[in-house]
């Protein structure tokens, strides 16, 4: 189905082969890598630092490409680890550059491997890749996975199409008098929906550029391939969906993407390299459902039982109270929180928690600065936001640790003087004065932001890529569709700038992922003081700190108890513990914060230890001196 | 630990002797005695020798303690290959405590096998279907069952370990044999200030005080002691991780829903049933069973998820006939119990177009001591009823007692004998043993399998049985011809579901014209008024299903001469072929 087109204007994103940036570890970053060129690098990485580093592989794709994470400070012990997952959608080259490039910066210098390991997932989806590699490109982020995308008798059959064999998959526009498309007045590259209270009416439908391969009156609707990896995790998983998935978790590579962390309890934060980007702008909140558990109803079968009244609302404490009082619990589960939100069918949380926003809007606001300092620029056009059943998601809600995402490269805004080029732009002005004059203010500023976005990324592509990336409006006879116009955006355009800005990308933005490293929480036993209550007992108080910026675990990582528990263990001869145990689970703690726990021992040594006990922070035994 | 050892050689010896008195497994099975995980396998491979060319015996996967989870298919290949026919699905034991569900599935491969060539109805039934059988799918599970020391209503779990008390150790602090009986029973203390007594009329039980009453016992939960000296008893045992909330459909995590596992289908189990059932998806009708309380429960699973009443009268036709077929059970969607997520009715019937039941075995009620079983136990009084959730109706219980001294062999009870706690000090253990309360004593396990077998056998007769008949040929012009073609099904499960057509789930069935041009085609809407809806594109292949005990009547215009050949094939209801000559 696609046509074996050499593309023409393919080479134009490639103006800089002649850049070879040779770097310390042999990796270069001067052309978007292909599956095997990544899978390559990646092994030259850990031949270069064999003591150091560690591939495992996590899954192979439907179509039998293998999936490695890159394991960087495999000699540590008891740190925390990051996670790095980029391109879960197959269809953003630069951010599995920008993954090898973090491992390369942290290969090259140690500074950020003292006490921290790193795990990188460098290409989750390399069966969707072939979109980009490929002769013919299209935006592919299905793996190879037998979908049957369109339930009829045939596979496969009717994907994308070159028909005016530029090398691109664009669109076609036929005049339809059921259409409801118009060319924009502002640029007449741009089709806009046709506003009917402005007196507009339809004149054009847009499709996809391709032929209905199997007759069936639609175009392009089952192409190759299945499931789109960076929509297949469980957190807001959309069934019956378009590439979710049959459920989440179905792709071979979202499967071993989760078994990997969850054998991994070390994993303290994760990045994302993709396109959403909680670096610049937290995660977004404001969805629908969940349950405040500020004000919680009882249900009526419960409410009885508990003494509550079903009208009521109470808070979670107050419910957990009374479960307590009405459910004495000897041995057996504990009545908390999770307990009753089990009883009571408490669903999945939906937003952000207000606790965990604090880091995000926090450490948004100094990588706007960081940027800034940097000369990189804040002001583009916004890429996808997280998608439902993302990777990014998934981290932050199931996992219950930081996930930052970063979008490498969108089109930046135009600076004022940097107009689009076209004529049409001229015209659309004029007709903008005009509306004003006839007092249509409201109509016309109300021109629709995707139109806006539109209009930045013609602007871009004027601008800086020289008019390379938009195919121009040209006819071309369409065996079902007629006399059509083909033409628009290129594919990758907007995600994918030339190879030669790889480098200065992610050395400009990068290392703020590095230095977030540092804002990992770090609990440690600060100090402990003893008193002698007489007679071999002691009263030992144990102050334990986060020295770091980032709570441990986030609130979420409280709600779901996912992260591993830090536990303070005390040892020694002849000890015996009178009020208080051996093992302490010392619960949350937030950033820069101290907790203190006390026991009451009884002991006649001189000397009893202590250590902390968890995957991810330090367990040197603490020598603590008992009485004089 | 070391009772554990004091235990283990204990049930050793125990096993030996049993191992000697147990009777040989000979087809046809029985089922006065329960099945071992290897007795199982045994039993399996036993029907398989005997009926090699009906049987085949697949491995489907291995369990996190790699024991291997087998998968009979009973198949008259004579009849046809078995993806061509529609697939009847029967599984039991995903809790590994609920093993009269692994009875249930031997019992219906043993009937279907032994009786097939000598009942009609038999012989009819496995002719027409395939049958995909998994009597154990906790096979970790059931093995433990027998092994360890449980209650009746622990051991549900997946092997995979979790920290339930959150400190940093996992699964450390289970239950513990402490008289090492083989049975994980209740602990009792005396305590004046507690909130039962002695039941006057039977010393064996304890009954909850009226107000004024002078206490005599605080219970303290199952047998065990703090083995992580935590101060908390029992409080992180097995697992605990259900795989039957590990489904993928609508799955939500471990914080929503407690034992969900960590992801979608993470036991291994639970996923190489959900790829054999992938592999399979002619299996029209699923049977999951489990234990107890009598129950047929169907999707959906969560209170706010609508079912298309269509799909709700299918499963009322089996649903409201399993009823009357197994006294006392009632039918009810899954969420009357409460919401589940990830569960296997709501995954087989939602992701794999499968009408599902999860058939919950045995009512207690049914362990009966009584003269007249129709009329009703005293009415426990107003006071009892108050406090009935802590020791359920008094008479229930002496009912219960009697039943086990009389008709259950003593097997069912331990009487309370004083132990020496190392926590407590003197209390008493004792109360119901494992094989109580959630199983029917032995000898009541067959009818209790014939009864749920014939549910599944009733299924079995309801799948779709198509039959098309090219009803008219008429010439309407100059080599153009109307065929019209008409499929009925006689049973009552329709060719495919309503919710999988509405979700697009996969494709519907074809009906399809070869050997002559069409022209174009459509259902027809009105036989007698000639309405006719066309479709617009490819005109040979019409999608459509066949309903329940209904028809569907279908029109296409063809040019040419010759012989047109209609063909019918559907994903679970098999394939038809016809020709006509024009």
């Amino acid at each position: 189905m696609i046509k074996n087109v050499r593309p023409i204007l393919l080479a134009m994103l490639f103006l800089a082969v002649g850049v070879i940036l040779q770097a310390q570890n042999g990796i270069t970053f001067n052309k978007y890598k292909t599956n095997s060129e990544v899978q390559k690098a990646l092994t030259e990485l850990q031949l270069k630092s064999p003591s150091r580093t560690t591939m495992h592989k996590i899954a192979e794709s439907p179509g039998g490409e293998p999936i490695y994470v890159l394991e960087i400070g495999k000699e540590l012990k008891n740190v925390p680890a990051i996670f790095v997952g980029a391109n879960f959608e197959g269809k953003t080259p630069l951010s599995t550059e920008g993954a090898l490039y973090l491992a390369k910066m942290l290969l090259d210098s140690a500074n950020y491997t003292r006490k921290v390991k790193w795990m990188i997932l460098a290409l989750p989806n390399p069966d969707a890749t072939v979109g980009y590699s490929s002769t013919v490109q299209w935006e592919r982020s299905v793996n190879d996975a037998s979908v049957n995308d369109d339930k009829d008798d045939q596979l496969n059959e009717d994907g994308p199409d070159d028909l005016n064999g530029d090398g691109w998959i664009t669109k076609v526009r036929a005049e339809d008098p059921e259409g409801t498309y118009i060319i924009s007045g502002k640029d007449s590259r741009i089709m806009v929906k046709a506003d009917p209270a402005k007196g507009e009416r339809g004149k054009y439908k847009l499709y996809p550029e391709g032929l209905d391969n199997d007759g069936d009156g639609e175009i392009n609707e089952d192409g190759p391939g299945g499931i789109n990896v960076g929509i297949n995790f469980p957190h807001l998983f959309k069934t019956n969906a378009k590439e979710t998935g049959l459920w989440p978790g179905e792709s071979p590579e979202a499967y071993g993407t989760m078994n990997f962390i969850f054998s991994h309890p070390e994993i303290a934060m994760v990045y994302t390299l993709g396109t959403s980007d909680y670096c610049l702008a937290p995660p977004r909140g404001g969805r629908k459902g969940g349950t405040n558990m500020e004000s919680l109803k009882v249900p009526a079968r419960f409410a009885s039982r508990i003494g509550a009244d079903p009208d009521k609302t109470y808070t979670m404490t107050e419910v957990v109270e009374m479960f307590k009082a009405a459910m004495p619990s000897r041995g057996g589960r504990e009545m908390n929180a999770e307990t009753v939100s089990d009883f009571l069918g408490l669903g999945a949380a939906v937003n952000p928690l207000e606790d965990d926003l604090k880091f995000y809007t926090d450490f948004s606001d100094k990588y706007k600065s960081y940027l800034k300092a940097k000369g990189g620029s804040t002001d583009r056009i916004a890429g996808d936001p997280d998608k439902d059943g993302s990777f990014e998601l998934w981290a932050y809600y199931h996992l219950g640790v930081p996930s930052f995402s970063m979008n490498l490269f969108t089109p930046p805004k135009p600076a004022a003087d940097q107009k689009p080029r076209e004529a049409g732009a001229r015209e659309a002005g004029a007709r903008e004065a005009g509306a004003r004059e006839m007092g249509a203010r409201e109509s016309a500023s109300r021109s629709s932001e995707a139109d806006d976005t539109e209009k930045n990324i013609l602007a871009y592509i004027d601008n800086k890529l020289k008019g390379t990336g938009f195919v121009k409006w040209q006819p071309y006879t369409h065996p079902t569709l007629g006399k059509v116009e083909i033409g628009g955006i290129a594919p990758f355009v907007t995600s994918t700038p030339p190879a030669t800005q790889i480098d200065s990308l992610c050395k400009i933005q990068l290392p703020w992922l590095l230095q977030l490293s540092k804002k990992l929480p770090d609990i440690q036993l600060m100090k402990e003081v003893v008193t002698d209550l007489g007679a071999g007992v002691y009263r030992l108080e144990m102050y334990v700190e986060n020295k770091g910026i980032l709570p441990y675990p986030t609130a979420m990582g409280a709600k779901n108890k996912q992260p591993a528990p830090v536990v303070v263990v005390l040892e020694g001869e002849n000890l015996e513990i009178l009020e208080g145990y051996k093992r302490t689970p010392m619960g949350d703690i937030g950033g820069n914060q101290v907790k203190k726990l006390t026991w009451t021992i009884k002991t006649d040594k001189k000397l009893i230890k202590a250590h902390i006990e968890s995957p991810l922070f330090d367990a040197t035994i603490k020598q603590i001196k008992i009485g004089g | 630990m070391k009772i554990f050892f004091t235990w283990l050689a204990i049930c050793l010896l125990t096993f030996a002797v049993v191992a000697e008195n147990k009777a040989k497994i000979e087809v046809p099975l029985r089922f006065d005695r329960y099945y071992t995980y290897d007795d199982v396998v045994e039993a399996l491979k036993l029907l398989h020798s005997t009926y090699p060319l009906m049987t085949k015996l697949d491995i489907v996967g291995k369990s996190e303690e790699g024991r291997e989870i087998y998968a009979l298919t009973i198949n008259n290949s004579k009849t046809g290959e078995a993806l061509s026919k529609p697939g009847v699905y029967v599984d039991g034991n995903i809790h590994g405590n609920e093993i009269q569900a692994g009875e249930v599935c031997l019992y219906f491969a043993n009937l279907l096998l032994t009786k097939y060539g000598e009942n009609e109805k038999i012989t009819k039934v496995v002719d027409k279907n395939v049958y995909y059988i998994i009597p154990v799918v906790n096979v970790d599970g059931r093995y433990h069952f027998f092994a360890d020391a449980q209650t009746s209503s622990s051991d549900r779990s997946i092997r995979i370990p979790k920290d339930d008390d959150r400190d940093g150790l996992l699964d450390e602090d289970a239950p513990d044999d402490l008289d090492g009986d083989g049975n994980i029973c209740m602990m009792r203390i005396k305590d004046p200030l507690g909130d039962y007594k002695s039941d006057p009329e039977d010393s064996r039980l304890m009954i909850p005080l009226k107000p004024g009453e002078k206490g005599e016992w605080t219970t303290l939960g199952s047998e065990g002691i703090d083995n992580d000296n935590d101060g908390k008893i029992n409080e992180d045992g097995e697992g605990y991780f259900d795989g039957n909330r590990n489904w993928g459909y609508d799955w939500q995590p471990p914080y929503v829903q407690n034992g969900a596992g960590n992801f979608p289908l993470v036991a291994l189990g639970v996923k190489a049933i959900a790829n054999y059932i992938h592999q399979r998806p002619n299996i029209i009708v699923n049977f999951a069973f489990h234990n107890s309380g009598g129950m047929w429960l169907r999707a959906p699973s969560i209170k706010e998820e609508r079912l298309d009443q269509r799909d709700v009268a299918i499963y009322d036709l089996i649903g409201k006939n399993a009823i009357k077929m197994t006294p006392g059970y009632v039918y009810q969607p899954s969420y009357d119990l409460y919401d589940t997520f990830g569960d296997t009715d709501s995954h087989m019937f939602n992701l794999e177009g499968s009408y599902t039941f999860v058939g919950e075995l045995f009512m207690r009620s049914q362990e009966t001591y009584r003269d007249n079983i129709n009329k009703p136990l005293t009415p426990a009084s107003d006071a009892d009823a108050s406090t009935s959730r802590r020791g359920g109706n008094p008479e229930e219980n002496r009912e219960l007692i009697k039943f086990n001294d009389n008709l259950g062999l003593n097997e069912l009870y331990k009487p309370w004998k004083s132990y020496k706690h190392p926590t407590y000090g003197d209390i008493e253990i004792g109360g119901w043993v494992k094989m109580s309360s959630r199983l029917p004593h032995p000898f009541m396990l067959p009818e209790l399998a014939h009864r749920n077998a014939m549910v599944v056998l009733y299924a079995a007769e309801q799948t779709p049985e198509i039959s098309m008949e090219i009803f008219e040929v008429k010439e309407i012009g100059k080599n153009l011809h109307q065929v019209r073609v008409r499929l009925k099904n006689a049973k009552g499960l329709p060719s495919m579901s309503f919710k999988s057509m509405s979700s697009k789930l996969y494709t519907q069935d074809m009906l399809k014209v070869t050997g002559v041009k069409v022209v174009s085609s459509g259902r027809i809407t009105d036989l007698r008024m000639n309405k006719v809806s066309y479709q617009e594109h490819k005109p040979e292949i019409i999608y459509m299903s066949v309903p329940s005990y209904g028809f569907s009547e279908f029109q296409f215009l063809v040019e040419g001469k010759g012989d047109v050949t209609v063909s019918y094939s559907s994903r679970k209801a098999g394939s038809l072929l016809k020709t006509v000559k024009l």
